[in-house]
Formats: structure tokens, sequence, C-alpha cells
């Protein structure tokens, strides 16, 4: 074999391309050998500091528990976190606090607050979600300003934890960014405001609801059934007669529980937006009586499926119609999808 | 060397370099998706999703002449973990006993529902609900293939969500929630797709097996280098147009919208996507197509080298319809056309010739004198490096996420496939790969 330096340029090129190239793979194969070692090892290792910290914070969210924890090194502090965090995550009442007061008092809230400048998001979130826990009013800074960062993750987590750590004062902080961060999942946003209780999350709706921010006021009307009904349904409703927003109006028509009000749902029931009518059709099933038969018929014909469903269900939970009345509407109704839909909705009524 | 020769054998060093560079570099760019994921492991560090907000999910499955595995299939539907979810089985005018089956395992009655046919297909003959699972409704219609069952299976969904459960692999239990994430973190998802592990059995209460057979292991790594690890880093381009052969969930009506899946391809699922990515949208309204990388989805791996053939075959042709369909818009729209679709294209769909073209014409000029010993050796060197590479970076992106085989014996025999199946098994789905795309331009 002629030795390399005398090959042509394209088999010098193919030779040390694949010699790269093979090294490279060599290497990646070691760095295989290597972190599956050091993983397998981390893991055994991993699971017996976890072992020991959880037999330990379970000790002391117990009655009597030493509180006195042993030195935690610095590489265990994230793995100790996590623990922590799960623990405290299903602990309530005085264990939840013995849990707690164990951290402050072995100074741990300060490690968790150094931890926040972390580069590594698991670390980063394991330290809010503590200090989220702990209450600690000394992080607020700290974590309203995380709460700002463009990263959806870990603006939204220290979110959460500026809601733990004092609701009503990062509701205020927050209404801002509530309704115009689409980022923060709104199906988890309305977990916390779950927790949060009515009593407390009310307020601070009541205010997003009369700023009618726009982007955002659809999440806002969504999160809205988290408040007490008899604040916000006032407002909610009052849009019926001022906004032409399809989803203002949907949201505004789910609130109608007074019969004084569905006037305005007859009138959204010529809705050009589908969705719109479709919300017409319940309300006026839930709440209507025998005047809104006529209407509720004209939308058992409508072109879309989702109406002539929800028109048909009006009927059915109509006050005042007897089952045998609806029998002789579907029999007498000259348009067959009407009558089809009809004979469904009673089909379901009879199976359930 | 010839000037011709030499000239070819740069054209042919040039493609293995720049393929495999560019299969390297989406393993690069899956990395960061990947630990992001990891970092959000643990529960606490994010509320879960309220059960009230969680969007319910339709489960479409397309029963044919299945009369001996149906039952079993619409049961391990109805006991996947999820808040909510309906299971609408088609019954695509089976003409065995496929209906009975499920009318006495599941006390089906026929019901007054009305149906809704948003996407044209084949007529309904009867819908049936169970009285025995109020979330269990199976359709009656005329033989029309898989795409026309799942059209009428979105036309009879409730729900604003759907999946198309496959019988070729098994879906984890908890699989729906994750695969619903997505939808929830960002509204403009349209489709989240995963991917699929080989393992011999499909039991997600097992810890997964390593096939014992060297084909078999020789899958899982093409698995993990392609399909996985690539179809992360496309996403991330938010590119990824080869999401198939695996659990997809789809928002309805971005699917209604686009006329549902076509019957005159073979992957109705990969072209959808295709599609999904090419629709118009008002107002240039954003989407975003995710890839999960959890292993939820897992399939066994093909018995012999003849289903195999198929598999891969099956595969090619797939890709050139999904891309022949939809090449009006190349280039118009984002990442997916002006690069997904150039790469598919050179590196996937006319790959496998340039490859074979390589490894014969290299060979005839070799036999024929026209081309030194050392430049075919340093050929032959090159596609073999390249792949070992690729195949590594794969195999360490494995170790350092989700670690399926997690013992040194596993990850030994891994590492052994991945050096083999360069040796012959990558040439020969090439070949397969070619016959088919012949094929197909011959059929067209």
């Amino acid at each position: 074999m002629r030795p390399l330096l005398f090959a042509d340029p394209q088999t010098a090129f193919a030779l040390t391309a694949s010699a790269v190239a093979f090294a490279l793979g060599c290497a990646l194969l070691l760095a295989i050998a290597v972190l599956g070692a050091l993983r397998r090892w981390r893991a055994q290792r991993g699971a017996a500091i976890e072992r020991h910290w959880r037999m330990a914070l379970q000790a002391a969210a117990g009655e009597g528990a030493a509180i006195k924890l042993p030195a935690i090194g610095t590489r265990q502090l994230p793995l100790f976190l996590e623990v922590w965090n799960h623990l405290r995550e299903s602990a309530d009442g005085p264990a939840a606090a013995r849990l707690e007061g164990l951290l402050t008092r072995n100074g741990i809230d300060r490690r968790a607050r150094a931890m926040l400048r972390s580069t590594f998001l698991r670390q980063r979130l394991a330290a809010i979600t503590a200090l989220g826990y702990l209450r600690e009013r000394g992080s607020w800074e700290r974590l309203e300003a995380l709460s700002r960062l463009a990263d959806p993750v870990v603006s939204f987590a220290a979110a959460r934890a500026l809601l733990r750590i004092d609701a009503g004062h990062a509701l205020e902080v927050l209404l801002g960014a509530i309704p115009a961060r689409s980022d923060w999942p709104l199906a988890r946003l309305a977990t916390i405001f779950h927790e949060l209780g009515p009593g407390t999350v009310t307020s601070a709706l009541v205010t997003m609801l009369l700023r009618r921010p726009r982007p955002g006021l659809e999440r806002v009307i969504k999160l809205s059934r988290f408040g007490q009904p008899e604040k916000i349904s006032g407002i909610v409703r009052g849009w019926l007669g001022s906004s032409t927003d399809p989803d203002v109006l949907m949201a505004a028509l789910a609130y109608i529980e007074d019969p004084r009000d569905l006037p305005w749902a007859h009138g959204a029931a010529t809705h050009a937006q589908w969705r719109v009518r479709m919300a017409a059709a319940r309300a006026l099933g839930r709440v209507g009586g025998r005047d809104e038969l006529p209407a509720l018929l004209e939308l058992l014909r409508d072109s879309i499926w989702w109406v002539r469903y929800h028109a048909a269900q009006g009927l059915i939970r109509l006050k005042g119609l007897e089952p045998f009345e609806l029998e002789t509407l579907r029999e007498n109704a000259r348009d067959a999808f009407a009558a089809d839909m009809l004979g469904q909705a009673l089909a379901e009524r009879r199976w359930s | 060397m010839s000037l011709p020769v030499a000239a070819l054998m740069w054209l042919f060093i040039t493609y293995f370099v720049v393929i495999n560079g560019a299969c390297l570099a989406l393993n690069l760019l899956a990395w960061p998706a990947l630990r992001r994921r990891l970092s959000l492991l643990p529960l606490e560090n994010l509320p879960p999703v309220h059960p009230d907000l969680a969007p319910p999910i339709s489960l479409l499955i397309c029963a044919r002449d299945c009369e001996a595995t149906i039952v079993e299939r619409v049961r391990a539907a109805l006991r996947l973990y999820y808040n909510e979810f309906e299971v609408v089985v088609v019954n695509d005018g089976s003409r065995d006993a496929t209906l009975e089956v499920l009318r006495d395992a599941f006390g089906l009655e026929s019901f007054p529902e009305v149906y809704w046919r948003r996407i044209p297909a084949r007529p309904v003959r009867t819908i049936y609900h169970s009285r025995v699972h109020p979330n269990l409704r199976v359709v009656d219609k005329e033989r029309g293939g898989t795409a026309d069952a799942l059209n009428v299976g979105i036309n009879a969904s409730r729900y604003p969500l759907f999946l198309a459960l496959d019988a070729r692999w098994s879906l984890r239990r908890d699989g729906l929630r994750l695969l619903v994430e997505p939808f929830v973190d960002d509204p403009k998802t349209v489709a989240t797709g995963c991917t699929t592990r080989i393992s011999e059995g499909g039991d997600f209460e097992a810890a997964p097996a390593l096939p014992e057979r060297l084909l078999d292991r020789m899958q899982v790594v093409e698995h993990l280098r392609e399909p996985l690890f690539g179809r992360l880093g496309w996403a991330r381009l938010n590119a990824s147009l080869t999401v198939s052969g695996a659990a997809i969930l789809f928002r309805k009506d971005a699917v209604v919208d686009t006329a549902g899946y076509r019957s005159d391809v073979i992957a109705e699922e990969m072209e959808l996507v295709t599609r999904l990515h090419l629709a118009p949208r008002p107002g240039g309204e954003r989407y975003r197509i995710h890839v999960i990388p959890e292993p939820i989805c897992r399939q066994s791996p093909a018995a012999n080298l003849g289903a195999l053939r198929q598999a891969r075959m099956r595969w090619q042709v797939s890709l050139a319809q999904s891309l022949a369909r939809n090449r009006g818009h190349a280039g118009k729209r984002n990442a997916t056309g002006r690069f997904a679709r150039v790469f598919l294209l050179c590196f996937e769909v006319y790959g496998p010739a340039v490859e074979i073209a390589a490894y014969v014409m290299m060979t005839a000029m070799f036999l024929l004198g026209l081309l030194p010993g050392l430049a075919y050796v340093s050929f032959l060197a090159l596609a073999f490096s390249l792949g070992f590479m690729v195949s590594m970076s794969a195999l360490l992106l494995e170790e350092m996420s989700f670690r399926l085989y997690p013992r040194w014996g596993q990850a030994a025999r891994l590492a052994i496939a991945a050096i083999a199946e360069n040796l012959g098994y990558r040439q020969l789905v090439a070949f397969w790969r070619l016959d088919a795309l012949l094929r197909w331009w011959q059929a067209r």
C-alpha cells in the first residue's frame, strides 16, 4: 500500500475523514462505556442517598424527630431538595410544618436561594419549588425576576412559588402576566387557581375581567370558573350587551342563570359564529321555559351538527315540556336533520 | 486515476460525508430537547394539568377482518389511563365475524346517532353503543380501506383530539397523558408524535427485553439512529415530516380542515403530517408539530428478512408518495419547505440510489482496474466509519437519556450490533429501498 502522502487527493481525504470518523466513533463508544459506568454508579449511589434522605426526612416529618440534619454536600443538595419537594408535596398540617422547619433550621433555605442562579435547569427548578413551599420571603425579589424570564418553564415555576409565598401579593404582581403569557399552560395554571381556592383568587379575577385584557381575555374567562360565581357572573353577563367578540359572548352565555337574561341568549342564537349559537342553545335549554321552544326548534335546524345537538339537549332539559310532547315534536318535524337529532337526544336520555 | 473516476469518487465521498454529517447534526440538535425534557421529569416542578381543562381524546380503531384480535385491541384501548376519552371502533366492511365478536364482547346495541359527515367517506350503515362501556362506540360502514375508515372515525368522534391506534405497536398505559402535554403547554400544537422502540414483546409492565438475534438488535440501533433522535432533531426545527409508524395525537379541527386522510397513499399518517405542515393558515397562523422522546410506544422486531424487507420498502414508498403528493408547496413555508424537504428528497428518497450506485460503481471500477486498491479501500473505510460514528452518537444519546437497556451486557451487545449493522445490513436496507423506489416509479 502506498503511503498516504503519495495518495491522490480524494483517497487522502477519504482516508483522513474515515480515520477522524472512526476515532470519533471510538471516542463515543468510550464515552458510552464511561458514562454508562458512571450512571450505573450514580444510580446506585443516588438510590442509596435518596433512600437515606427519604428515611431521614420521613422521620423528621413524624413526631419527635431529630431536627439536626447530617451535613449535605453541594453535590447532594439538588437530589436532597428533589426528595424534600416530593415529600413536601404529599405532606400537610404539622408534618409539612416540620419538614419546612427542618430546612430553615439547617440553613438549606439559604443554599437553595444560591441555587436559583444555577445554570442547570433541574437544580434551578428544585430550588424554586422548595423556596415556594418554604414561603421564603427573602427570595421574593429574585423569584419575581425569574417569573419575568422568557423561559416558560422557569418563569412559570417561579410564578407558582410566588403564589405559594404570598398568594394575594403574587396575584397583584402577576395580574398582567396571567392573561398575557400564553406560554404559561392554562390547564396547569388552573390547578394552581383551584389549589388557592375561590376566596383567594376571586378579587384578582374580577380585576382581570374588568380590565378585559387583549390578548388573553379568553384565558381569564376560562380561569374565572375557579372564582366565586356570584362575583364573577355579574361582570361577565354584563358583556352580553356590550361585546361582539365571540369568545366573550360564549363565556357570558355560559354564566346565564337568570331568565331575565334570556333575551341576550335569543339574540345570540342567530350569531354568525356557530360556537356562539351553540352556547346560546345551551343557555336557552338550561334556563329557559316554553317561551324558548321556537328559538330552540330553529337552532335544531342549524347547519352545524354541534348546534343541533345542543339544541336537542336543550329541548330535553327545557322546563315544563313533557316527554310525549318531545316525541310529538320529533314526529312532526319537517326537517329530517332536526328530527334525527331530537331522536338521538331522546335515545340518549332513555339509554342513561 | 482518470479525471472522470476521480470526479465520481469525489461525488460519492462528498455524499457520504454530508449525509452522515447531517445525521450527526440532527442527533446533536436533539440533545438540548432531550435534556430539557429530562429536567422536567420530577413531578413537583410543575403543577399537573387540571382535569377540567385537559382536552378529551377520541381513540380510533380501524377493524377489518380481524375477528381474532379485535376484542383484545379494544380492551387494551379501554385500559389506557386518561381523564376523559372515548374509543371509536370503525368496522370497515369486515367479511368475517369482527362485528359479531365486538357485539358479544361489549354488549353493543344499535343507536340512532346522527352521523356528521365532515370528511367525505364511504357510507355508514349502523352506529352501535356499548351497554358495558359508556365510552365505547362501534361504527359499521361499507368497505373502503384504512384511510376511509379513519375518516369515518374522525367524523363520528366527539372530542377535539384524536389518535388512531394501530395493531403494529402498543402504547404505554399513561402514554396519552404524555402525548397531550404539548397541546396543553403550547396552544399552537396541531399534532404530537412519539417514536417506537423495538422490543421483544409489547408488554409495558415488564422491562424491555433486548432481542436475542443480531438482526433484531440491528433494528434496535437503526430505530434509535433514524426515527428517534432524527425526529427529535427535526422537531426542534418544527420540520418533522416523517412522524409515522407510531402514536400521533392530532387536533381534529386541523385535520378536518385539510380534508382528513388520503386513500391513495400507503402511509396515511405520514402524508397527513406532511400536509398539515403545508396547509394554508389564515393570517399566517403559527403551528407546531411536536415529537416527545419518552419511550411510550413499542413494537416487535420484524420476524424475518422478508418482513423486514417489506417494512423498509413500505417506508420508502410512503416517504416518496408523501413528498410527491405535496410537492406544490416546496419552499413556500418555514423550515419544512426550505430545508427538511430538500434533505428528505436528497438523502432519504434518492439517498439509497446514490448509496447503491456508489458501492456498485466503485466496486466495478476497482475490478476493471480503473480505481487503485487504496482508493477503493479508503472509500469502504469511509462508508463504514461514518456509519459507525452516527450509530454510536445515537447510542450515546440513549445512554444519556432513557437507558432502556441499562445492563452492561445489553449495552455491549447493542454496541456490537451498531458496528455490525454497517457491514452489510445498512447496504441491504439501502438496496431494498432502491428496489421499492424503482417499483414505485414504474407503477407511476
